[in-house]
């Protein structure tokens, strides 16, 4: 696929987006009743659930139990039929399993979990469709749940992925681009007090350009914030009408 | 954030079929670029002109089949649609890089639209539609939504080859209007001829295009993904597809793109034998080859032949790595030009009159099969041609044919052909590009800028400024200055034309220099860089005259003469000298001679005038030969270069070459440019340490060498190659005290082995390759003129943006980035190559001509002594002082007879054998045997071997193996030359007086527009003695100094 042009001269990509803008982004909280906290999340084509359970007490082996925090547990999982090509496992894959670790990193960061001392919190997250930035859709995901179960956090924790082409970053890559071969970065952002969660990077980047980029990924990140700010006290506006305060 | 809609885009995917979905988001705003504009669109860039009766847009199959009409400069107002680009993305991808060009050519007056962007001109396709029908409605709802858009004020016109929207559409909206290219361009530009005959060419190639069936000539190219595969496993080589030009349809070498570390034995070019392992790659080409099997290698001719193929049994060398072509990654193909054979060529060729095989001027290029119409009237033309495809099918490749040049063989017809061939296209400077230039007439003088006065540095009165140029130059584009200091130092200047001053970055000018990066000269005519208000006049540092200048002035200790200071910056000057380079030797001399400044003043204040001049000289000298002796303890190199000056009568005629005596004033202007460019090189190189134009001279390959020394070898030298400071010392031991020439021949050698020097951005290359082998400079650049080439401009620019940082002012664009500085090298460096390759060529043609007109058995001109520089299997390489000419003389023809030499000298053709040892070759026949060794002088005639399709050739014929005595060989050597590219123009100018009458009024317009000078400038003359030395680039740059 050598030829795709990911960013025209005019200045426009694939699906029509100028480099600095986000893809479509909606969410929703409280889709289950059964769970502590939960959200559905779309951005683009890209679409997760999040689930959490907790703080609760240990569960299975209680040797894993922290005695000044609570314990974070992670797992991801992406729908068989979320590719367009069917998956055969839908989790414990490698992929998924680093993944699951990303999330827990990303979230024993943006939980305070010292005011949970030997209990555990657990956050599922399932990719129902795949459309690239499975990452940072899973975080923003979790972020809302998280929420919703009314477990505090130092802040959001929002994340996004920005590629790197021609000399231009590109926020929120559709999977269209990532497998373009474009370096991409993925970053988990506090965006308050712009403390990062999480940096991930996998290809290759000149040294000059990162700054460029993570300054990119930060405004970017900064943009989903305020989308979630506002998914939130929709939600809660919705939930005081129904509970008559 | 932007208020987005989503739609479903199907796609199917490789193997499986698999249904994807696309977001594609739409928005309100889409630029228009047009300036009618009500709605305020962001434009920026190009803008449509709102002058203009309508707007075009074409539909996609217009685009992908007739772009090349969409490319005429007349036709304006173009809309490209996304939908179209697409398209042709998908399509060819040659052709969409060209349109990506076109549409940022801001002489082009056509932008692209992303309509499918637009919320209102996008259409989504609908089920069961067919992708053409979809597209044809995009664009034409496109088409609708500019009209609307401009509010009805410009009409729009959609040009379509599909019969069905055109009864479609055509009724469906008022103001949009549909119809076809050809309709189109009959009731639109019915004047414009070139454009139909374009339209008819490629739409013939088009019908015949469908339908061609029949077996397979040629094995099918493999799919890229294997290719790709291929060349990561290292099963396949990847490189570039180079012809040999005198085994054109046997030979041929793949040099390997990347050397693999791991596979070592492959460092040699891969040799591709005989058309159907060619498998229809073009020279050029970027192609995958596959090795054979090593019993199958081959190896590469080494007699000499003349490009009839015919010889039989070819000497070969030790095999070769062989392989065959497999596929073929980029296609290069540029425009040709052909030659349509005779009406008898026509015959045999094809069942189909209609179907023409032209040759191609270059030996290089496969036959080209065109079908026309106009065949007979074509007969013996020059054609430029472009091919289409090259079926696996077809033996030859389809093309179409776009313009005509001419009848082959006369004059203008070939210069044309030499300047399309190497890729040289000018036109005149349009009427809006000489808009831009100031104006300097008597009426209306152009005067100095009093603003400009209080930003420079003011050099008028305290400076002595002077130029020293060859006789009758125009464009000074470099003066000089030296003062003493107090404090015992010296100031030594340089002062530059300030062509940037003028010439703006992003102006239209600056694009036209830009795109011919160099002034071309050949050898009858040049054409300029800039137009001739800049480069003869105001940017022209003349005597006298105030003028802007880009200076560079050190301050030297006058004793040890180590640079203390530095100064940089623009200036204002006044050349009080402008002398030429014999006169200021002869003041160097202390000779009594007229100073053309000082004619009209008093014999005191006159003698002590010159007594201040002479003293400036003699610093110069001073300072001069204190650097060249710095630089020679580094191992800087002296080529060979025949050094000739010319001589003008009062029309600026040149009535005679005579040799330049080697001035010492010559070098020491040169060496100021030089200190100069080298102390330019290390500013700007140090303010950008990743984007800075710089110019270095690789290291030549020492493989190169072996002919250069086992030659010296031969005749009793030794030639030490390790550094360039032995190579020079051991250049400078090889000299014979009887003969000359072989010190010039070893010099020779040494400069075809040398690389060619290069531009390049610092960025792209590790700083231990910034090194200037030629000049043994550590960074290096040009400077010193901007007048005529565009490299100096780019380190103008630099310097300016450098100057600018330093004193802190934030200047207005930020420089180039490395990618644009390395991609502007790049085309700087092809077109300097392109320049030189039409100079040697045009050379050539001249030569050719001069010869053509004299009969060889008779005129003593054909007759010339020779010097054998190199042996092969059938014959000898010579080198013909007289004329500068290099080529071969065959011992050995093709009947089998060889040439033996009598008692008295002459020779004759006998039958024999040929014996080659490494030093001589030994002739054999009844009559005896004769010996020609390396060095030895003989005597050769020679004629014009011409031929209609290409380029004529000069034939060299041995007549005595003894030295040719004649009157004219005790006159100074390169006198030939001149006359002969005098005498060629003369007769030719004659017979275009003749023929005026005669002719069409068509041409001799032409002869107008393309001939910018007509007598041959000293320039030109200069120039052309330069590449008959085969002096490399890097000798250039320092006899420009010279020169300029």
């Amino acid at each position: 696929m050598a030829g795709l042009e990911l960013l025209s001269d005019q200045g426009y990509r694939l699906d029509g987006r100028k480099a600095t803008e986000l893809r479509k982004l909606q969410a929703r909280m409280g889709v289950f009743t059964q769970a502590d906290g939960s959200a559905y999340l779309e951005q683009g084509n890209t679409k997760a659930l999040a689930v959490v359970y907790g703080p609760h007490e240990m569960r299975g082996s209680r040797s894993r139990t922290l005695h000044d925090r609570a314990v974070i547990n992670c797992q991801y999982s992406m729908a068989t039929f979320s590719t367009a090509e069917r998956k055969r496992r839908p989790h414990g894959d490698r992929k998924s399993t680093e993944m699951s670790l990303h999330l827990k990193q990303t979230f024993e960061a943006a939980v305070m979990t010292q005011l949970y001392p030997r209990s555990q919190i657990d956050i599922y997250v399932k990719i129902l469709q795949s459309d690239g930035g499975n990452y940072s859709v899973c975080v923003n995901a979790a972020t809302l749940a998280v929420i919703d179960a009314g477990i505090p956090m130092r802040d959001y924790v929002c994340a996004c992925t920005v590629g790197f082409v021609d000399e231009t970053p590109l926020a929120d890559l559709c999977y269209a681009e990532e497998s373009g071969g474009v370096s991409s970065l993925a970053l988990a952002l506090l965006p308050r007090g712009g403390q990062i969660a999480l940096l991930q990077m996998d290809a290759r980047l000149h040294q000059d350009h990162l700054e460029t980029l993570i300054e990119a990924a930060m405004t970017a990140c900064k943009g989903v914030s305020k989308v979630l700010d506002e998914v939130v006290r929709q939600h809660l506006q919705e939930a005081s009408v129904l509970t008559g305060e | 954030m932007i208020k987005t809609e989503r739609v479903l885009h199907l796609k199917s995917c490789v193997g499986r079929k698999v249904r994807v979905v696309r977001e594609h988001y739409l928005r309100e705003r889409v630029p228009c670029c047009s300036s009618l504009c009500q709605a305020d669109c962001v434009n920026d860039g190009k803008l449509l002109p709102g002058d203009l009766t309508h707007y075009v847009v074409p539909d996609v199959a217009v685009v992908v089949d007739y772009l090349e009409i969409l490319e005429f400069r007349e036709l304006q107002g173009i809309i490209f649609t996304q939908t179209a680009c697409q398209a042709l993305q998908n399509k060819n991808r040659r052709y969409y890089n060209r349109l990506r060009t076109l549409v940022k050519d801001p002489r082009h007056d056509c932008v692209l639209f992303a309509n499918e962007f637009q919320k209102y001109a996008y259409c989504p396709r609908e089920k069961g539609e067919s992708q053409e029908k979809w597209q044809t409605r995009c664009v034409y709802s496109a088409a609708v939504w500019y009209y609307n858009h401009l509010a009805g004020m410009m009409n729009i016109v959609m040009i379509t080859e599909d019969p069905e929207a055109v009864a479609q559409f055509s009724s469906l909206t008022c103001g949009v209007y549909v119809i076809s290219v050809q309709d189109y361009l009959q009731s639109f530009w019915s004047d414009l001829q070139a454009a139909h005959e374009l339209f008819s060419s490629i739409s013939q190639a088009q019908q015949e295009t469908e339908g061609d069936d029949g077996e397979k000539e040629f094995p099918e190219h493999l799919p890229a993904e294997v290719l790709e595969a291929g060349i990561k496993s290292e099963r396949y080589i990847q490189g570039t597809l180079n012809v040999n030009k005198h085994r054109a349809q046997n030979e041929a070498f793949v040099r390997p793109k990347n050397f693999s570390t791991k596979s070592t034995d492959l460092t040699w070019d891969v040799l591709v034998c005989g058309r159907k392992n060619r498998n229809r790659a073009v020279h050029g080409d970027e192609v995958v080859v596959e090795l054979l099997p090593k019993n199958e290698w081959r190896g590469k001719g080494t007699a000499l032949t003349d490009g009839d193929e015919k010889t039989g049994e070819d000497n070969e060398s030790t095999p070769l790595p062989t392989g065959r072509i497999v596929g073929i990654l980029q296609r290069n193909w540029r425009d040709y030009v052909v030659t349509f054979p005779t009406r008898d060529g026509i015959q045999s060729q094809s069942r189909n009159s209609q179907r023409i095989l032209t040759i191609p001027w270059d030996q290089r290029i496969p036959k080209i099969r065109i079908s026309t119409q106009q065949a007979e009237a074509l007969q013996d033309h020059r054609v430029v041609v472009r091919i289409d495809s090259w079926e696996s099918t077809s033996f030859y490749p389809n093309g179409h044919s776009v313009r005509v040049l001419g009848r082959a063989g006369e004059l203008e017809t070939e210069v044309q052909t030499i300047l399309l061939e190497n890729c040289i296209h000018i036109l005149p400077f349009s009427d809006a590009q000489l808009r831009e230039m100031p104006v300097n007439s008597l009426e209306k003088p152009w005067t100095v800028d009093p603003s400009e006065v209080a930003e420079r540095r003011d050099l008028r009165d305290s400076h002595l400024v002077f130029s020293i140029d060859p006789r009758g130059c125009e464009d000074v584009d470099d003066t000089l200055s030296v003062r003493k200091l107090p404090d015992r130092r010296l100031e030594l200047g340089v002062h530059i034309a300030d062509v940037t001053h003028f010439v703006k970055e992003g102006s239209l000018t600056d694009l036209e220099a830009r795109s011919r990066a160099t002034t071309y000269y050949l050898a009858d005519r040049r054409y300029d860089m800039l137009p001739a208000i800049l480069s003869a006049d105001l940017c022209s540092l003349l005597g006298g005259a105030d003028r802007y200048a880009m200076s560079v002035l050190w301050e030297l200790d006058a004793e040890s003469l180590e640079v203390q200071e530095v100064w940089y910056g623009r200036t204002l000057i006044r050349s009080s000298y402008q002398l030429h380079y014999e006169l200021a030797q002869a003041l160097l001399n202390g000779e009594q001679v007229e100073v053309l400044e000082l004619a009209n003043l008093g014999p005191q204040e006159r003698d002590s005038k010159v007594a201040q001049l002479t003293e400036a000289l003699e610093m110069l000298t001073h300072v001069a030969r204190h650097l060249r002796a710095k630089r020679d303890r580094g191992g800087a190199l002296e080529l060979e270069g025949v050094e000739v000056g010319a001589q003008l009568d009062e029309e600026r005629n040149i009535t005679a070459l005579v040799p330049r005596q080697p001035l010492e004033v010559h070098e020491t202007v040169a060496e100021c440019m030089i200190y100069a460019n080298h102390w330019v090189a290390r500013k700007i190189q140090e303010a950008f340490p990743n984007q800075a134009l710089l110019r270095r001279h690789p290291p030549p390959q020492q493989e190169l060498f072996n002919q250069l020394v086992d030659t010296a070898k031969a005749k009793g030298f030794t030639i030490d190659t390790r550094s360039n400071k032995a190579l020079a010392a051991s250049l400078d031991r090889a000299v014979d005290p009887q003969d000359p020439l072989v010190n010039r021949l070893f010099r020779m050698m040494a400069t075809t082995a040398m690389s060619q020097a290069l531009y390049f951005s610092t960025g792209a290359h590790p700083q231990d390759q910034y090194y200037h082998y030629g000049l043994a400079l550590d960074r290096y650049t040009h400077f010193t003129s901007p007048i005529r080439r565009y490299a100096d401009i780019v380190v103008h620019r630099l310097l300016t943006a450098a100057l600018d940082m330093e004193r802190g002012v934030v200047s207005g664009k930020a420089p180039a980035s490395n990618k644009e500085v390395e991609e502007m090298a790049h085309h700087i460096n092809s077109k300097n190559r392109a320049a030189q390759a039409a100079q040697m060529r045009s050379t050539a043609l001249f030569q050719c001509l001069f010869f053509k007109e004299r009969d060889p058995q008779t005129d003593p001109c054909c007759v010339a002594d020779a010097v054998i520089y190199s042996i092969r299997d059938n014959g000898v390489l010579v080198f013909i002082p007289e004329y500068g000419v290099k080529g071969p003389v065959y011992l050995k023809n093709k009947e089998g007879l060889v040439v033996v030499a009598r008692q008295d000298g002459s020779c004759d053709w006998q039958g024999g054998t040929v014996r080659k040892c490494p030093d001589r070759i030994t002739t054999t026949s009844s009559c005896g045997t004769s010996t020609f060794k390396l060095f030895d002088h003989i005597t050769v005639r020679i004629s014009v071997h011409s031929s209609t399709c290409h380029a004529d050739r000069l034939n060299l014929e041995v007549i005595s193996n003894k030295p040719h005595h004649s009157a004219k060989s005790q006159q100074p050597s390169p006198q030939g030359r001149s006359q002969l590219v005098k005498e060629v123009v003369r007769q030719n100018e004659e017979a275009l007086a003749q023929e005026k009458t005669a002719r069409r009024p068509k041409l001799s317009k032409e002869e107008r527009e393309f001939r910018q000078s007509k007598t041959p400038s000293l320039y030109s003359i200069l120039e052309e003695i330069r590449e008959l030395a085969l002096m490399d680039l890097e000798m250039a740059s320092r006899l420009p100094a010279t020169t300029a």
